[in-house]
């Protein structure tokens, strides 16, 4: 079933985060951050380092519980019931960690399986073909893997969960141009599907071509708000992203 | 399966592509396998040889022609101790004390008061043997293998995503203590084999066997627990195994070591020319049969001329040189037995010392509960010592018995010069042939639980607080992640 989310009148968000604040020390590291992605919506966050781009993802993945606010995935507080929630969730990190002595298929296998679910061979490599691992790769040890065929290998993997949000760390950050146009077109199927799609990256231009909205987050709290499909100058808003980053 | 099996699954695929669990793992089982062979054969070979020297003794002090019974006193016998069963497993003190004993009459034999008998010397490190391996070497392994279960994870970012796959922390932890459980069971199962052959082909007694292999695996279940526990609390694989080997070496090699060396100095035993010394000045305060003025002896003589009512010695109804021979012999083993329970009540100080360090060093616990169940600790040897001096005892007299009742005073006065009384206080051989064999009795099953039973507890007491550490490493890793 194709989801169509309209911006005017949205779904129930899957991810809903309202008001979270998070300090370390000092440092506020979020600032009363409020930020909704509504199912088959593909978000991209964009910031400097250290704006709380991470700490975000950490919060709903449970690892993080925010001094203030809540955090919801598909209506799971992760403060409350962390495993619980990261059962609704597929997690693609910037560095792909994985199993150097197992193949992509052991090591798919071994994850699905952890989630609860068995999938048989085709459906791996049919996970993979879409992911776009090289056929002849998926029997080798992944220890001899370029960061770019990891991340394909966890690229499938998400896509395998079948869990209404992915959350997506520099998806593209390890790709070459044609490895891009791919997960793009990956992530239009998964958004299809209604998978709440919450990415980080500092890839202005990756995030415009795939992304329904784009947030810039500066000092923990978003600070300005962009629908690619309005019609955007991206250079304008590059050198705008520019400033928000140095701020 | 289980999240938890499928984790233990995913290790064991993974440390069996590793070359370095291979190898340890394969070094260890082929040692184990050495040391339970060399064991066994070391103990069937020993044992066999001192049942033959043990037959060969009693053959030739059976043989002996007639003599004087004062020659057969000083003719002497040897007592051999055989080997418990699971000596073949766990030889503990054997090899430091000895098993051979001369017995002699006048003198207690030697082996109580050797230096090598120091308690605390005996608690260091043994010959290669399955409890051996067990004790020092399988730790090892476990740390080898396992050090990185958690803290490689974390570092590789698969910790993360384990937990990003819906397991919590304690999961994580349960499967990660299969894993090395799994492996723990493997290094145990050398152990069970011999301790199953020693129990078919020895008779050992299966109790004693399963309780040994109950405790050796409390011992790797708390190091196994032990090096998940620090991989958890680690924030790198290599900080790990530097934790980790630090606690094998200070638990295992460090504490034994200088628990002997305080255990010495809390309580130090004589050097053996100290006790000679201390003994001969002994005798000569209570007694000197050969001194008319002796008051002891004198007053000996005395009571006997009284009891028969007699005037000299010559008119006493037994021959009184062997009346003196008794009493002197009773004189001179109670001294020694002061001296040796003296010397035993030392050793257990010493002993209980270095037993107090096991809760610093669940080696030492085991250690002891091994040597206990399988009867080859200080205290069997104690035992052996203990029997071998009552059967001398008990021959010894036997013989001044017969001199006193069998040779006549004058014969016995007159046999350097007069070649008839020579050949009259000659007794007859049968007389040897009489004189019991030496039986050595081992402690029962129930002694050797209830000896083994303080190093279980402290065992015991070990794997109650690395259970609680365990409980405190998942939390902090829940948190932490």
């Amino acid at each position: 079933m194709m989801i169509e989310s309209d911006p005017d009148h949205p779904l129930d968000p899957v991810i809903d985060l309202s008001g979270l604040t998070l300090r370390r020390g000092p440092r506020t590291v979020l600032a009363d951050l409020s930020l909704q992605v509504g199912p088959g919506e593909i978000y991209a966050l964009l910031g400097g380092n250290g704006a709380g781009k991470s700490t975000t993802l950490a919060v709903l993945l449970g690892f993080l519980a925010p001094d203030s606010g809540v955090a919801r995935v598909a209506g799971v507080d992760p403060a409350v019931a962390p495993d619980q929630a990261r059962r609704q969730i597929a997690y693609l990190p910037e560095s792909v960690a994985l199993y150097d002595q197992l193949t992509a298929h052991e090591n798919i296998a071994y994850f699905m399986a952890l989630a609860g679910s068995e999938p048989g061979p085709d459906i791996i490599d049919a996970a993979l073909d879409a992911a776009g691992l090289q056929s002849e790769a998926r029997t080798r040890r992944v220890g001899g893997y370029s960061k770019g065929m990891r991340q394909k290998v966890a690229i499938a993997m998400a896509v395998l969960r079948e869990v209404p949000v992915l959350l997506l760390d520099e998806p593209t950050s390890g790709l070459d141009p044609r490895a891009t146009a791919d997960f793009n077109a990956l992530l239009g199927r998964l958004k299809a599907r209604g998978t709440a799609i919450l990415m980080v990256t500092h890839d202005l231009l990756g995030a415009a071509d795939c992304a329904d909205r784009i947030g810039f987050l500066a000092g923990g709290r978003i600070v300005e708000e962009v629908r690619p499909a309005e019609g955007i100058d991206v250079m304008a808003l590059h050198h705008r992203y520019g400033e928000v980053a140095a701020a | 399966m289980s999240p938890i099996r499928l984790m233990a699954a995913n290790d064991w695929r993974l440390m069996a592509r590793s070359r370095v669990a291979q190898l340890a793992l394969l070094m260890l089982l082929a040692l184990a396998a050495v040391a339970a062979l060399t064991a066994i054969a070391h103990r069937d070979h020993s044992n066999d040889l001192r049942a033959r020297f043990q037959a060969q003794a009693d053959q030739d002090f059976d043989g002996q022609p007639a003599r004087h019974p004062h020659r057969m006193v000083h003719y002497g016998h040897f007592v051999f101790r055989p080997l418990p069963a699971l000596a073949g497993f766990d030889p503990g003190v054997d090899a430091f004390t000895g098993s051979t004993i001369f017995l002699e009459g006048h003198r207690q034999n030697s082996a109580n008061f050797g230096d090598v008998r120091q308690s605390s010397l005996l608690a260091r490190f043994g010959q290669l043997s399955p409890a051996f391996v067990l004790q020092v070497l399988a730790p090892l392994v476990l740390i080898f293998i396992g050090f990185g279960l958690i803290a490689a994870e974390r570092e590789r970012g698969t910790l993360r995503l384990l937990r990003v796959h819906g397991r919590s922390a304690g999961e994580v932890l349960r499967g990660k203590l299969l894993a090395l459980a799994g492996i723990a069971a493997v290094l145990l199962l050398p152990a069970c084999l011999a301790l199953a052959w020693l129990t078919v082909s020895a008779q050992a007694e299966p109790v004693a066997a399963v309780l040994l292999t109950i405790g050796y695996a409390g011992y790797l279940g708390l190091w196994v627990t032990g090096v998940v526990t620090v991989s958890a609390l680690t924030r790198s694989a290599r900080g790990a195994l530097m934790a980790l080997l630090g606690l094998w070496a200070v638990t295992t090699i460090l504490v034994p070591r200088i628990g002997s060396d305080v255990a010495l100095r809390m309580a130090p035993l004589p050097t053996r020319l100290e006790t000679d010394i201390a003994i001969q000045r002994d005798l000569h305060r209570i007694g000197d049969s050969h001194n008319p003025d002796d008051p002891h002896f004198a007053a000996f003589k005395a009571g006997l001329l009284a009891r028969y009512k007699v005037s000299r010695v010559e008119d006493l109804p037994l021959n009184y040189r062997g009346l003196v021979a008794m009493e002197g012999e009773r004189l001179t083993a109670g001294l020694f037995d002061r001296y040796a329970e003296a010397q035993f009540a030392r050793q257990r100080r010493q002993a209980e010392v270095v037993n107090g360090l096991a809760l610093l060093s669940p080696a030492v616990a085991v250690r002891s509960l091994s040597m206990a169940l399988a009867g080859t600790d200080l205290e069997g040897h104690r035992r052996f010592l203990r029997q071998a001096e009552a059967y001398r005892y008990t021959i010894v007299q036997g013989l001044n018995r017969l001199q006193a009742e069998a040779v006549t005073y004058v014969d016995d006065g007159n046999r350097n010069s007069d070649p008839e009384a020579a050949r009259r206080v000659r007794i007859d051989p049968r007389h040897w042939h009489d004189v019991p064999d030496f039986t050595y009795r081992s402690a029962g099953l129930g002694e050797r639980i209830r000896a083994a039973a303080p190093g279980a507890a402290v065992l015991a007491v070990w794997l109650v607080l690395a259970a609680g550490a365990l409980g405190l490493a998942a939390r902090r890793l829940g948190r932490d992640l």
